[in-house]
């Protein structure tokens, strides 16, 4: 079954690289072939060790481990852990990826790419919710809680039923609508010619769009000044920006002062103490540490003062 | 304060214009404290103090010259000048939902070299910057190969390794001019890129320690982020000239380009060199990930959107003059700029001051390396009057760098990537610089 792969490459380059004769130079110069095993170094991992990070899964259902969800219970999942970015219907908020709807919107001027109006295989989608959802805790779900997001998420896009139940089995056996839509790259698609005089006509250079004309004025750019760094702002900007300067989950928002008003009588250190353990209110939910156990209760405290300083 | 002449510029922009104006006035020879004196004010926006009784200029000696200084490490790593600190990356807040999946951008119009420093390399982070001690850190390649292996860092350094120049460049680069002129400046059209020498293992040399099954055609990168970033690339771009990098510009990669260890895909789209690479996996199709489907796709007007569109065509832009780097004044300039081909080396760059309908050949100035940036030089005497500069290149496949019209005809305008038009700058009468697009 195995042979060297200096040989795999000449077939593979061939294929790939019809017209491009240095390739196969390039490698020539680069590295001189070797046995297999010829610097033996390294480990051979075991299959435990390979199993714990194997975690990508392909359009044939390669790697998809057993397990099952239903919608309803996808439905659940997601109102708690998916729907403050990606909104209720999947239909996006402030920015955040739109999941479901844009069906036939691909040749409009604005299309609207989702699961179901765009992406190519259901197995990407199980894929990526395991590989790095939800966006502030990656591979946090079981098995089970993936299979019912991938479910209701499927569901949102009309392409499951509500009583639907998502597997290992039939997962590969729903189609997505665009699946077919995917092209292999023609480039290079365009030749221009390098012509050096005379090339248009004068009148023919005409200004079509001007930055200080047009989209600027229309939205202003916010451009990051490079201020001298406060204490805090570090943590801040990394870790908790995300939900306090969208208000992800109730999260009170920096520059907005009602949203800090109730919580002032607390006082600082009771707030502190609130974002290093972790807090649960009507108002909305704090993750201990916001959920990166990596800060120092420093670090945590420094950000809430620097929060605090910039409320107004 | 100086009125602010161009409009698409922040007032921190306005500020550094004025001190390369009075830098300028130096050069020039503009003689006599006083007149240095008032013009730094100005400079300074009125902030700092200036004492006029102790010049600097010729015939007076400036303090500087008449003291002492911080001895050495001062700064154990060292700093650039603070008359430099405008010299940063920036992000555009309204580009992407929060800072953590974002991207920031290269101050691409001062760069004065072929060699990005490694501080001021474009940013693109799907989950943001992993903190990783090396010591923790594995390789691990598997899949369809002999021989499945784990390596740490110092298993790596054992192997031989080489150093190459080679730009990097996000596939969005210039993405969100296809609609019309957007960005203000230099660094917002052309920043999501870099160029930097890199060291590391031929991806080649790896493969061959492992041994690859002759069924093996594509192989997955994965990253050690919250993302765990993945891209399917084929087996020949691994075995060309792929290579497993752990040092950036003669010092280990910084955090934010991928520390410990990342892949780097010479000419491809950047997001295919998988930063805080932890895995490998070779197997006989594409996986179809997310960042190969969702993302990373060109749709054309038809609704068709082509896949796994990894190369980075030929391009250039002009650093001088651009937004950021105005003239002041009447006379001859060097017009000078950047070029670049995913598929080689830069064979040509012509310059046209006219908007396209005549051309002259530049100088190429400095190296010329596979695969990297190229600087470009032109003599320009200007003036005064109005111009539309633009620059062409050309690589050694005999590609040469498009016009706008034609990609639009062929893609449309929703493709996003791989957008690498001609681009035109509008020279005003005042000297400023305008981001343009022609019909």
């Amino acid at each position: 079954m195995f042979s060297s792969p200096k040989i795999v490459t000449v077939v593979i380059q061939s294929f790939f690289y019809l017209t491009c004769s240095f390739v196969h130079q390039a490698i020539a110069a680069d590295s001189i072939a070797t046995p297999t095993g010829y610097y033996g170094v390294g480990n051979v991992p075991s299959a435990t060790e390979i199993a714990g990070w194997n975690i990508d899964v392909s359009p044939d259902g390669k790697g998809l481990p057993p397990g099952q969800g239903t919608v309803e219970t996808g439905e659940m999942i997601y109102d708690e852990k998916c729907s403050l970015c990606h909104g209720s219907f999947g239909e996006g908020v402030d920015g955040f990826p739109v999941l479901a709807g844009g069906e036939g919107s691909l040749t409009d001027t604005r299309p609207i790419r989702t699961v179901g109006s765009y992406w190519r295989y259901t197995s990407t989608l199980w894929d990526y919710v395991n590989r790095t959802m939800p966006f502030n805790e990656p591979e946090s779900l079981n098995v089970n809680e993936v299979y019912a997001l991938v479910a209701y998420v499927l569901y949102l896009n009309d392409l499951v039923d509500d009583e639907f139940t998502l597997n290992e089995q039939n997962l590969t056996h729903i189609r997505l609508p665009n699946e077919l839509n995917f092209i292999s790259d023609p480039r290079p698609d365009v030749a221009n010619a390098r012509c050096m005089n005379n090339c248009k006509n004068s009148e023919e250079v005409v200004i079509a769009s001007s930055v200080v004309a047009s989209v600027t004025e229309e939205k202003p750019l916010e451009v990051t000044s490079p201020e001298m760094p406060v204490v805090g702002q570090d943590t801040y900007d990394r870790y908790c920006a995300l939900c306090h300067k969208s208000g992800l989950g109730g999260a009170p928002i920096v520059g907005r002062e009602d949203d800090w008003i109730d919580r002032l009588p607390s006082g600082i250190v009771k707030m502190t103490q609130n974002a290093i353990d972790g807090f649960s209110g009507s108002s909305g939910i704090m993750p201990a540490k916001g959920g990166f156990v990596s800060l120092t209760e420093t670090e945590v405290g420094n950000a809430v003062k620097y929060m605090m300083s910039r409320r107004h | 304060m100086e009125k602010n002449k161009n409009p698409g510029l922040t007032r921190e922009k306005q500020k550094r214009t004025s001190r390369r104006e009075v830098l300028r006035g130096i050069a020039g020879g503009i003689t006599g404290t006083a007149m240095a004196g008032s013009a730094f004010a100005a400079a300074d926006t009125g902030s700092t103090k200036i004492d006029k009784t102790h010049g600097y200029l010729p015939p007076d000696v400036p303090s500087w010259s008449k003291s002492l200084g911080p001895g050495v490490v001062t700064h154990p790593y060292g700093q650039p000048s603070k008359f430099e600190a405008d010299v940063v990356r920036r992000n555009v807040d309204w580009l992407t939902a929060d800072r953590i999946a974002s991207v920031s951008f290269t101050p691409i119009a001062d760069i004065k070299g072929i060699i990005t420093p490694s501080g001021l390399v474009f940013e693109r982070h799907h989950a943001g910057i992993p903190d990783i001690n090396p010591d923790h850190h594995r390789l691990m390649i598997h899949g369809l190969v002999e021989r499945p292996l784990v390596l740490s860092m110092s298993d790596l350094m054992r192997l031989p390794s080489v150093s190459k120049i080679h730009f990097l460049e996000c596939a969005a680069n210039g993405g969100m001019e296809w609609r019309g002129a957007q960005m203000d400046r230099a660094q917002f059209t052309h920043g999501m890129m870099a160029c930097c020498e890199w060291t590391g293992v031929m991806l080649s040399t790896l493969l061959q320690e492992t041994g690859a099954a002759s069924t093996a055609t594509w192989l997955l990168a994965e990253g050690a982020d919250g993302a765990k970033m993945s891209r399917s690339i084929p087996m020949a771009k691994a075995m060309d000239d792929a290579m497993i990098v752990f040092a950036q510009n003669g010092e280990a990669l910084r955090p934010e380009q991928g520390y410990p260890l990342r892949l780097l895909t010479p000419g491809w789209e950047g997001n295919t060199s998988i930063k805080w690479l932890r895995r490998l996996e070779l197997g006989d199709q594409p996986w179809h990930h997310r960042e190969e489907t969702s993302k990373y796709t060109d749709l054309m007007a038809d609704g068709q959107a082509r896949e796994f569109t990894f190369v980075q065509e030929c391009n250039s832009l002009i650093t001088t003059p651009c937004p950021e780097n105005p003239l002041r004044a009447k006379g001859k300039y060097q017009i000078e700029g950047l070029a670049w081909s995913g598929r080689g080396k830069i064979k040509h760059v012509d310059v046209s001051v006219d908007g396209g309908v005549n051309w002259r050949e530049a100088k190429l100035a400095g190296p010329v390396f596979n695969k990297a940036w190229t600087r470009f030089s032109l003599d320009y005497d200007w003036d005064g009057s109005p111009a539309l500069l633009q620059s062409r290149s050309m690589d050694d496949t005999g590609y040469v760098q498009p016009t706008y019209e034609q990609l639009k005809q062929v893609r449309g305008t929703n493709s996003i990537y791989h957008k690498n038009a001609i681009h035109t700058w509008q020279l005003l009468a005042t000297g400023d610089v305008v981001n343009v697009q022609l019909a």
